[in-house]
């Protein structure tokens, strides 16, 4: 590089160098999307069918299935390992999406877990529960999908605008409108049925398609 | 009147790594490398005279079993970078 250049030209530079580290992708970001909306389409699809030929009460056993979202934990820390060891460069916008992203895994954790205490320990040890209303020990759980899909809108949404990538806002804004609908089908008594094959396209829309356009965007500035 | 350019900065190689630094958390050898189009053994010499000027830190760790380089900007460097912004304007005439 030459030594001597103009005020002019030493504006330019600094406008150039400051472009080549914006809107710098994460390699490795793809495969955490396709790894999480992998695991959570096959669940909730499995789930789906569970609930439609198994017969009644019995098929709420197939909830039970969503404890094998835990195998992503070990995986999804492995590939943070390889994207940190991979990465030459980290901006802001990395660090604060990394914290949107925790504070989104924070938040379904707590009330996971406050729904967990709830149906588990508060409500059968302290809590008579009058003949008709022994819905409350299952009712909330109801409300962890369009929790959980209202908050997935919110992180995918603001992680499209920070990286400028359009397919994820679109998967938050289609999160946004699956809470919506399942928020106004509480009244349907295949509520539960209706949660599952919501969940099932919102992550196919908010996570799978956004997921490989990643990983081809990645993929094309190599 | 015209203020003079630190001269540690009015280069254009040590000008390109600190606008790098300056929108980044941290960068790696290799990326300002690339992005600045900069040979090795230069970029090396620059980043050490950034470094003794007490502008960026520089961190050597490894990835996996390769060696790898880490710079960080200091505060002196973002204040001496943001003087050297602000008496650039003088020579173009941003107000």
């Amino acid at each position: 590089m030459n030594e001597h250049f103009t005020e002019k030209e030493s504006l330019e530079l600094i406008g150039k160098m400051i472009n080549s580290a914006k809107n710098n992708l994460q390699k490795g970001l793809g495969n955490v999307f396709l790894l999480w909306g992998y695991l959570v389409a096959s669940i909730s699809l499995v789930i789906f069918i569970l609930l439609i030929i198994l017969p009644g009460e019995t098929s709420h056993y197939s909830f039970f299935l969503w404890s094998l979202m835990a195998i992503g934990a070990p995986v999804h820390i492995r590939m943070i390992k390889k994207m940190e060891q991979q990465q030459l460069v980290k901006t802001y916008i990395d660090r604060i999406m990394d914290f949107v992203w925790i504070a989104f895994t924070i938040s379904i954790v707590t009330v996971i877990a406050g729904i967990l205490i709830t149906t588990m320990l508060v409500l059968p040890s302290f809590t008579e529960v009058e003949p008709g209303f022994e819905f409350l020990r299952w009712f909330p759980w109801t409300f962890v999908t369009p929790f959980m899909l209202c908050l997935y809108g919110f992180a995918l949404f603001v992680s499209g605008k920070a990286y400028q990538f359009k397919p994820l806002v679109t998967g938050g804004i289609i999160c946004w409108i699956a809470t919506l609908v399942l928020l106004i089908s509480f009244h349907n008594p295949h509520l539960l049925k209706i949660q599952e094959l919501v969940l099932f396209i919102s992550v196919i829309f908010g996570f799978i398609i956004p997921g490989h356009l990643l990983r081809k965007k990645e993929n094309s500035h190599v | 009147m015209y203020k003079e350019l630190d001269p540690l900065l009015h280069s254009q190689l040590r000008l390109a790594v600190m606008s790098i630094l300056i929108s980044t958390e941290e960068a790696d050898f290799v990326f300002i490398r690339e992005n600045t189009g900069a040979t090795a053994g230069n970029l090396s010499v620059q980043l050490d005279k950034l470094k003794e000027a007490g502008y960026i830190e520089i961190t050597k760790t490894f990835r996996g079993k390769i060696p790898r380089t880490i710079c960080k900007k200091t505060p002196k460097g973002i204040e001496a970078f943001e003087k050297y912004v602000e008496n650039l304007k003088g020579y173009i005439g941003v107000k």
